[in-house]
């Protein structure tokens, strides 16, 4: 009962953020930016203005036209949300500029993305540097991102692979969990939880209740730790008392991750937006590489989680209970060891981590509300290639599968960035299906 | 309230032509995941299969787009062979992840720049259904006209669509039937139930499960072909992920395992589905406010409505696994 109380209450602490802006005027905002990206694809982008903009709806009737201001900016009211092409009008550009190429002139937008009454639009000209770069630089480049990818996928990914060694349960809400983490990190880093502004004695924390992103992901680290628990002590088990089938579980939590992603959109909004401290800084050159400070200490961060977690799993005496579970539960049972306790501090360590790995993706790429459902498909990819339900394989599968996905984006658009990652999964499961750190057994 | 306009668009929503696609997946996916025991979560990439083999006829090939149906039956017979051939030995979430990640591959995949010349892009594919709509012009409907009695009111270009869209079902429902029954039918529930026992009296069980999961798709492609003939048009984003979803629990809501619950589930579910939109919106018109804590705003229905798809998922899964008119023994088979 009590894990229920928890559910709603963290519902609450959603319902007080600012609801997405509403009103009758529905409008379209269109920039259009020069960027000047460095290798590592942040840094400056400048308006461009003087750009004809025509937009026009489903049916080719024009709504609307101008040309951007000196920001670059031009508002297109429209009648209602609906489906729209905006075009570019690529002879009013400047002399010498010209879109990028991952940029067309030509962009529609759907009705379901208009999550508020403003949509925004963004088109880019000018070139990202990466034409100009070697081929061993934009290698280290993207070798360095996909560590950085890695190294969240195989925290997100860990609980996964726990869960499902010690329950048999594959999580389709998983991605929902890391989400979770992302966003209530963003409620108490800019929401303004004004019931909070007591604390304000506290360095960090505003009167208006918003909290230092230094406060605010260890707090929203521990709720992605409740929620764990509180999912586990809600649903599964007692889905697992009665003895339902797995499958009818793994349905579940397809039902809960709808639930979730469209709880989070519809509090959150269709948009992506960064943490109060996301700024873009200066990036430090490492060799023939690029890294932003902020990027260097998450990273450097998730590699000693990522440590402590493996050394707590290979020495301490919970570590061996977790792996014994996994291995056998009924054997691990037959030897004394409490395996619901197992699977309770599984939940909450796993939904603990997937939180961190939420915070810190969204601290790299900003947050929004399916951050986590996107990631879950290269989630899976990682803890197949590092056998499913084992913990030491989800860390280094998660690794690997986030450098390929970089690396591959040298040779495919990076639009399809995510398909080797399919590729993996398909020839570990013809070739190897235990993983390659997982033993050699009759998984069929 | 206008409670007239939310019946009529409700029961309209019971034989629309959204009841009528999913109905066709879902009788697809009822033979993987009710008789069968597969997990198909990707039967979104089967459903693509079908509208993109219509519409790249004219956009590609440039034949008559009746070529598209076989063209979109080999592609999800591609599909499903991609798709069963690494996991079908191994245990039941396998297929589940790769179903999923295959699908959402094949979204991106045809909404992406680089393939444009052969999928469209974003912006999908459109003007390749004017063949279709011909017949039933030449059939002596008349596409702007309105036809039917209250509440089933309908204009001659819906009518026709659901005409073929509720033949197209009842065929497959048939066929089903039909292939249930006989000792193939038998040996998928048997599989479905101890897939060692059945590969004890020397079945292929590798082989039936491949054959289920590839029927399951074909059947989707058809869903599929009729969603994009509707529209007239193939958009990447009605082929996500979230569809197979909700396909799923239309599904569940009829019943699993059975013909007719893979149809009165879809219909139920648009049915509901209507009735609560519609109720809601009449709602947010006069938005109910606490405070300056807006209850429901017109914004926000969408996602309430997917909110509410999702609880129900949950509820019937706990409460009802087997749906309205299943049988509970069918469902207590174990993935692992």
């Amino acid at each position: 009962m009590l894990s229920l109380v928890f559910l709603s209450a963290f519902g609450l602490v959603f319902a007080f953020m600012s609801s997405p802006a509403h009103g009758a005027d529905f409008a379209l905002r269109i920039q259009v930016k020069e960027q000047f990206r460095d290798a590592n694809g942040k840094a400056d982008n400048q308006p461009v203005a003087g750009v004809s903009i025509s937009v026009t709806d489903a049916t080719g009737v024009e709504i609307g036209a101008a040309e951007t201001d000196e920001t670059g900016v031009v508002v297109i009211p429209v009648p209602e949300k609906a489906d729209y092409t905006i075009t570019l009008d690529e002879s009013t550009l400047p002399e010498g500029a010209a879109l990028d190429p991952g940029s067309p002139a030509v962009q529609t937008v759907t009705e379901d993305s208009f999550v508020t009454d403003t949509r925004i639009v963004v088109f880019f000209t000018g070139q990202s540097q990466s034409e100009s770069q070697t081929f061993f630089e934009r290698l280290s480049q993207r070798i360095l991102d996909g560590v950085r990818l890695g190294l969240v996928l195989a925290m997100c990914a860990v609980g996964l692979s726990l869960i499902f060694g010690t329950t048999g349960l594959t999580n389709f809400a998983h991605g929902e969990v890391v989400t979770f983490g992302g966003l209530v990190v963003f409620v108490f880093n800019m929401a303004g939880l004004s019931f909070l502004g007591f604390l304000s004695f506290l360095p960090g924390v505003s009167e208006q209740g918003t909290f230092h992103i230094l406060w605010a992901a260890p707090i929203g680290v521990a709720f992605g730790g409740l929620f764990g628990w509180a999912l586990n002590a809600a649903i599964f088990s007692r889905l697992r008392r009665r003895g339902v089938g797995l499958v009818t579980q793994m349905v579940l939590t397809v039902g809960l991750s709808i639930l979730l992603r469209n709880f989070f959109l519809s509090r959150f909004g269709g948009r992506t937006r960064p943490y109060r401290e996301f700024t873009l800084q200066r990036s430090w050159e490492i060799g023939p590489a690029s890294i932003t400070p902020r990027d260097a200490v998450v990273s450097l961060l998730s590699l000693v989680i990522l440590v402590s977690v493996a050394v707590v799993l290979r020495y301490t005496r919970l570590g061996k209970a977790t792996r014994a579970v996994s291995d056998n539960p009924d054997l691990a049972s037959a030897t004394g060891i409490d395996s619901e306790r197992v699977i309770r501090l599984v939940w909450i360590i796993g939904g603990a981590l997937a939180a961190i790995g939420g915070v810190f993706r969204g601290l790299d790429e900003q947050v929004s509300f399916d951050m986590g459902g996107r990631l879950l498909f290269l989630m899976f990819a990682g803890i197949t290639l590092g056998g499913l339900g084992s913990a030491f394989g989800a860390l280094t599968g998660g690794f690997v599968v986030g450098i390929m996905v970089e690396v591959a984006s040298l040779a495919v658009p990076t639009e399809l960035k995510a398909t080797p990652a399919l590729l993996v999964l398909i020839l570990v499961l013809l070739f190897r299906p235990q993983g390659i750190l997982g033993k050699a057994q009759r998984v069929g | 309230m206008d409670w007239t306009l939310i019946i009529e668009n409700s029961l309209k929503g019971l034989v629309g032509i959204n009841a009528v696609y999913f109905a066709v997946a879902a009788i697809g996916m009822n033979v993987q995941y009710g008789y069968t025991g597969l997990l198909n979560f990707g039967q979104a990439g089967f459903m693509a299969c079908g509208a993109y083999g219509l519409g790249m006829t004219a956009h590609y090939f440039h034949i008559p787009m009746w070529w598209g149906i076989p063209l979109g039956v080999l592609f999800s017979v591609l599909l499903g062979l991609l798709m069963g051939i690494p996991t079908l030995r191994l245990r039941a979430d396998y297929l589940a992840i790769v179903t999923i990640a295959a699908a959402e591959i094949i979204r991106l995949v045809v909404r992406s720049v680089r393939f444009k010349a052969y999928f469209g892009g974003s912006d999908g594919i459109n003007n390749f259904s004017e063949t279709f709509r011909k017949v039933g012009t030449d059939l002596g409907i008349r596409q702007s006209a309105e036809y039917g009695f209250w509440p089933f009111r309908f204009t001659g270009r819906e009518l026709w669509t659901l005409t073929i869209g509720w033949c197209v079902v009842a065929l497959f429902g048939f066929i089903v039937y039909q292939l249930m029954k006989s000792p193939w039918g038998r040996v998928l529930k048997a599989i479905r139930e101890d897939e060692d026992a059945v590969r004890s009296l020397g079945k292929n069980v590798y082989s039936y499960k491949m054959q289920s999961l590839i029927l399951g798709g074909v059947i989707g492609t058809f869903s599929g072909m009729i969603f994009a003939l509707d529209r007239g048009s193939v958009q990447p984003d009605n082929y996500s992920r979230d569809v197979t979803f909700y396909i799923l629990t239309a599904l569940v809501l009829g019943g699993v395992a059975k013909v007719s619950g893979s149809i009165i589930g879809p219909m139920l579910f648009w049915g509901l589905f209507t009735f609560v939109d519609n109720f809601m919106r009449q709602i947010a018109e006069n938005p109910i406010r606490i405070g300056n804590f807006m209850i429901l705003q017109s914004t926000q229905i969408g996602q309430l409505n997917y909110m509410l798809i999702g609880l129900a998922l949950i509820l019937l899964m706990v409460f009802r696994p087997q749906g309205l008119v299943g049988n509970r023994k069918e469902m207590a088979f174990d993935g692992r």
